[in-house]
């Protein structure tokens, strides 16, 4: 399919209304938001993974098992996770167009969910069944 | 939605490099790094839920020197990432923008980044 010629004047006019408007700012803000919040993440992951690098399953459930520490942690691999696509949204922007970066979004998005998912509810799964 | 090509730079060789470029290269870099380590802190995490068995492949692998080389890489990133992040707060507020200011962060940022990895591995793997 090809794509619609945009020209400088198009962009430049207001009236053509080229773009969302309120996206930039949304990713801007979203972007530092979850930024601060992974400072947060990774004092927890630092404490997490000092105290259970190499460990059996036994201690490993005996942390991450405890609510105050697997579900905190869970939250903050969801918000890495916004963090992350909304990041390699700024890569994909620079270097594809159309439809090829649609699909490259898709890809991204597909993995963040897939890596949030899996940490998360590995998380939940120790938290509530051990 | 982007609806057609941003127009890309011509090729890194052809700059002068400056500690500014090169912080931000590696902002963008460290952040790629850590898009895809983040899938090995959710193996461990998926390893230790299911079992002890896969525990015990993730440990062995992650045990290896390989694996020490790339989770220390993954360390540093981590941090490089984080101050540049923290950098990218203080520019937030129109601070240190100036000639000489923004070269001085952008130092700390990759001498910070080196220091407190190396402390992290040292006080906590290889003295702890």
């Amino acid at each position: 399919m090809r794509e619609t010629v945009i020209s400088q004047a198009t962009i430049a006019n207001p009236k053509s209304h080229y773009g969302n408007a309120p996206a930039s700012t949304r990713h801007f803000i979203t972007q530092r938001v979850t930024g601060g919040f992974n400072v947060l993440f990774l004092g927890l992951l630092l404490y997490v993974v000092v105290a259970l690098a190499g460990q059996d399953r036994s201690d490993m459930v005996a942390l991450l098992g405890n609510a105050f520490v697997g579900l905190p942690l869970a939250a903050l691999i969801c918000i890495a996770a916004v963090h992350m696509r909304n990041g390699m949204r700024d890569v994909f922007e620079d270097y594809f167009a159309g439809r090829m970066y649609s699909l490259a979004m898709m890809l991204n998005t597909l993995f963040c969910l897939i890596v949030a998912l899996a940490a998360a509810g590995a998380l939940v799964k120790l938290v509530f069944w051990g | 939605m982007t609806a057609r090509a941003r127009p890309t730079s011509p090729h890194l060789q052809i700059y002068r490099w400056t500690i500014t470029m090169a912080m931000s290269i590696f902002h963008r870099a460290t952040g790629i790094a850590n898009y895809a380590g983040m899938a090995f802190l959710a193996i461990w995490l998926v390893a230790a839920a299911s079992g002890q068995d896969a525990l015990n492949v993730v440990n062995v692998i992650y045990g290896s020197w390989l694996g020490q080389v790339i989770l220390f890489g993954f360390s540093w990133s981590l941090v490089h990432h984080m101050l540049g992040g923290l950098r990218h707060f203080v520019w937030d507020s129109a601070a240190m923008m100036e000639a000489g200011q923004r070269e001085a962060m952008a130092w700390a940022t990759i001498i910070g980044s080196v220091v407190i990895t190396l402390l992290i591995w040292i006080v906590f793997v290889w003295v702890g």
